[in-house]
């Protein structure tokens, strides 16, 4: 029992560091219809510029620290999210394969500034104590830094929703996620809301580094790697452009993971695969998508 | 006095050109029907119009030229739009639709006339529009151009694919609209086109092949001649 | 017609030249080192064709291409080391098992169009890479990869000086996979391929499957690809994870993109011109010389995926169509300001 709680939180935990990395994927991907290899090097500038900010802290930092890093962490990967929103992206507007291949070339030449500037080591993240120490639930010894996770993925999907659902910029993204043309036709310029989006996404990316650079012992430029193809995985799974489908399926993907694992060391990889297929060939719009016109 | 004027648009999508030196006038404060048979170029037209297809020649709306401006300005400008299918947001609620298409935040009066127009859309207000039916969800459609001011309407196929009492509705709604505002409307109803046309285009293999008043409509001969319809009701 | 009418005896000529030069006398294409890393760039330029006929020819935009690249290499290699079947009939058969897993993963992926095609195709490759890691049953020997047992092959491919026949098989490897793909990109079904790039609906209209033709592409793209993998599996010596990692399909996209696709020509100079300059760009940045280049910027220079990636952004942005579309462009140029 207690085996199974842990396995459990765990999956919960790494589903919602898929989630963070997703989220804004999906978004771009529904809004957009842009595929963001450049996500991956949102998330390395975000774990670098909270690794630096906590780094002036000292080896080890209190938890207000942390956040701190973190949150502006987030904020440098948005803005640069969002510089390369401006500079490139939107100069290719509508050429999606291009578009594509532009953020290739971007995550390319970030790996490649980052790895020269620092070397690909892990550099260890000056993480709070009580990070390391455990929690008690119903018998089994939860790391404290899943609470960290789980608790971030959750405010983020409740912040997503609410911007989405209550204010006027969400419900332009919400509308142009389902037709962007037709948001044009009434009069809005819908481009604003791609600033918008590549903010965000660029924002959850970039905490969502940070979180994964606690997770994986250190900084590097190549972290983000792994997690950018599970999220692209957990985009097709929960449906293109829709967030509440990307966290179900971040959710489901790492719960299945860390048990999967648990019974065979990389099993788990392989049923993530079998499951993605299994979705492609019964709803290949996702759990939560909706057929494209 | 033309609200609009289309001089020799050329239309391209891929590799096929659809329209070829289209050329109309929409006179202000009037309807103008478009009419021809299916994939003349109608519907095409008036995307062009919107600035949703790209093309060579020249769309002026009160004389200030519009071709080559973006969708959304086009839209600011005063040019309204009422797509072939409708094309209402489905997955938000009706009222959200409706706010999403008001620019005006003073609109009260805007949102009074439309509820006047069609009650059912107050009480459904918080319904998504996807589940409504499909004549409802053309009043959303509809109404979502008369939320601001405009210049000119463009209508597609208001009636298209719906059931005989709701087109009477949409029709008695339009009809109201008419004397209010100026109209480019594509309809294959002619019943209602004879009810609303202040003036006529009709359309063959993407050029203009007529421009002129209603009366001929009345003559089945013409009516079979240019739109391949034994007059009256199709 | 664009084509310059001395093209094809020029491509006689080099390819001619490039088969002789070990032999000829004292030239570098004589020394060993010089052979291996051209042996190594004709395998990429191969490559780089298959790719063309996915994303250029049939306008799939594939992220898992490197799949089909490391079955060739894993399945000759693991057939050879456990004295299964001799190397001939183990790169037939790596051939058919790749052509076979194609066929399985392109039906699945090919319910989706676009970028989600993208999307799919990187998942199932990046499982595939995965698996390799794992060493499942101690067959793939995990994160280390598996040394090809080089009393099992051939001897003539065999010791430094022999290097001439490596580059002679790779030579050869690509010269196959050039005619298999000027072939079936001239033939009717290549005509269907292009058709389905620029206009899939026409195509349905048309009554043909648009499916069927664009898994027969997948299928040829991924044979050929197993066929460049059985000889870089001589080349390299050993069956390594890292071919089939997801940055060999964005390499691979890289060179078709810089060479320009759909000439055929553009891929294959693309894929060899990456190859060598990868390779040269990592001696160059171990001299000394370089070390005086102060490392905010010498550092990011000394990664070729920092010159590359931004000639890619550069060619994406503002010269679309690459080498080759340029060279296209300066003679549509040429040709039109004869004319008059």
């Amino acid at each position: 029992m207690e085996a199974f709680i842990l396995i459990g939180i765990t999956g919960i935990g790494l589903g919602a560091l898929y989630f963070l990395i997703a989220s804004g994927l999906s978004l771009i991907y529904g809004l957009m219809g842009v595929l963001n290899f450049a996500h991956g090097s949102f998330l390395t500038v975000g774990a670098f510029v909270g690794f630096w900010v906590a780094s002036k802290m000292g080896f080890e930092t209190t938890i207000p620290e942390f956040l701190l890093a973190m949150i502006i962490g987030g904020l440098a990967a948005g803005l640069f999210a969002l510089l390369i929103e401006q500079l490139l992206i939107t100069r290719l507007y509508e050429r999606h394969i291009d578009q594509a291949l532009v953020t290739v070339g971007v995550s390319l030449v970030v790996g490649a500034v980052l790895g020269g500037w620092f070397g690909n080591d892990l550099r260890m993240f000056p993480t709070p104590m009580w990070f390391l120490t455990a929690i008690d639930i119903g018998g089994a010894q939860i790391p404290a830094d899943r609470v960290i996770y789980i608790s971030t993925a959750i405010l983020l999907l409740i912040g997503n929703w609410a911007l989405l659902k209550f204010t006027r910029i969400g419900l332009i993204i919400r509308a142009g996620v389902e037709n962007r043309h037709m948001v044009d036709a009434l009069g809005i310029n819908v481009r604003k809301a791609f600033s918008t989006v590549f903010f965000l996404g660029g924002f959850a990316a970039g905490v969502g580094g940070v979180l994964v650079s606690v997770y994986s012992n250190g900084v590097s430029p190549l972290i983000a790697g792994s997690y950018l193809i599970y999220g692209f995985i957990v985009v097709v799974i929960g449906g293109m452009g829709s967030v509440p489908g990307s966290f179900l399926a971040a959710m489901l993907i790492g719960i299945i993971k860390q048990f999967a694992n648990y019974y065979a060391t990389g099993l788990g990889d392989f049923v993530v695969v079998i499951l993605l297929a299994v979705v492609l060939l019964i709803r290949p719009q996702g759990l939560l998508g909706k057929v494209r016109a | 006095m033309n609200a609009l004027t289309v001089k020799d648009l050329n239309v391209k999508i891929g590799e096929s050109h659809i329209l070829h030196g289209v050329t109309f006038d929409v006179p202000a404060h009037k309807v103008t029907a478009l009419l021809g048979r299916n994939g003349v170029g109608k519907s095409t037209t008036l995307k062009s119009i919107m600035g949703l297809y790209q093309g060579t020649g020249s769309i002026e709306l009160n004389g200030q030229q519009i071709l080559g401006t973006p969708t959304y300005k086009i839209a600011q400008a005063g040019v309204a739009y009422v797509p072939e299918d409708r094309e209402i947001f489905s997955t938000l609620s009706v009222r959200e639709n409706l706010t999403l298409a008001s620019r005006n935040k003073n609109n009260g009066d805007a949102y009074k006339n439309i509820f006047e127009l069609f009650p059912e859309l107050d009480t459904r207000a918080a319904q998504l529009a996807g589940s409504l039916s499909g004549g409802q969800q053309q009043m959303v459609a509809i109404a979502r151009a008369l939320l601001n001011e405009n210049e000119i309407l463009l209508v597609d196929e208001p009636t298209k694919g719906l059931a005989p009492k709701l087109v009477t509705e949409v029709a008695n709604a339009l009809v109201k609209v008419a004397h209010e505002t100026t109209m480019l409307l594509v309809e294959q109803n002619l019943a209602l086109v004879k009810r609303v046309a202040e003036n006529v285009i009709v359309m063959d293999q993407g050029k203009v092949i007529f421009q002129g008043g209603p009366e001929n409509l009345s003559d089945p001969a013409w009516v079979h001649e240019m739109l391949g319809v034994s007059g009256g009701h199709k | 017609m664009l084509r310059w009418k001395y093209s094809r005896p020029l491509l006689g000529v080099v390819m001619a030249l490039l088969a002789l030069a070990p032999v000829l006398g004292n030239n570098p294409l004589s020394r060993p080192g010089l052979q291996q890393t051209m042996a190594v760039a004709f395998i990429w330029g191969g490559l780089a064709l298959t790719y063309d006929l996915l994303f250029g020819f049939t306008g799939l935009l594939s992220f898992g291409h490197a799949l089909y690249f490391a079955t060739g290499v894993y399945v000759t290699c693991i057939l050879i080391n456990h004295e299964v079947v001799s190397w001939w009939l183990a790169s037939l058969i790596a051939i058919a098992v790749s052509a076979l897993l194609a066929l399985l993963v392109g039906a699945a992926s090919l319910r989706t169009t676009g970028i989600t095609f993208a999307m799919v195709t990187l998942a199932f490759g990046e499982a595939g890479h995965v698996i390799l890691e794992r060493n499942f049953f101690d067959l793939t020997g995990g994160e280390n990869g598996i040394a090809l047992n080089a009393n099992l092959i051939p001897q003539f491919w065999i010791s430094v000086v022999n290097t001439k026949y490596i580059y002679w098989t790779a030579l050869a490897a690509m010269a196959l996979t050039y005619a298999v793909i000027w072939w079936v990109t001239e033939s009717s079904a290549g005509r269907v391929f292009a058709a389905l790039r620029d206009n899939e609906l026409r195509v349905q209209v048309l009554g043909l499957n648009t499916q069927r033709f664009k898994l027969l592409a997948f299928v040829i793209s991924a044979a050929l690809a197993a066929l460049l993998g059985d000889v870089m599996l001589l080349a390299a010596g050993s069956a390594a994870p890292r071919f089939a990692d997801a940055g060999v399909t964005i390499s691979l996209l890289l060179m078709v993109v810089l060479g320009g696709a759909v000439t055929r020509w553009g891929a294959v100079i693309g894929g060899i011109i990456y190859s060598v300059a990868t390779t040269r760009m990592q001696d160059l940045t171990q001299q000394d010389s370089f070390k005086t280049i102060p490392k905010w910027i010498g550092g990011p220079i000394s990664e070729p995926a920092f010159v590359l990636g931004l000639l890619f952004i550069f060619v994406v942005m503002f010269a679309p169509g690459g080498l080759s579309g340029a060279y296209y462009k300066l003679r549509l140029r040429a040709i039109t300001k004869k004319s008059q």
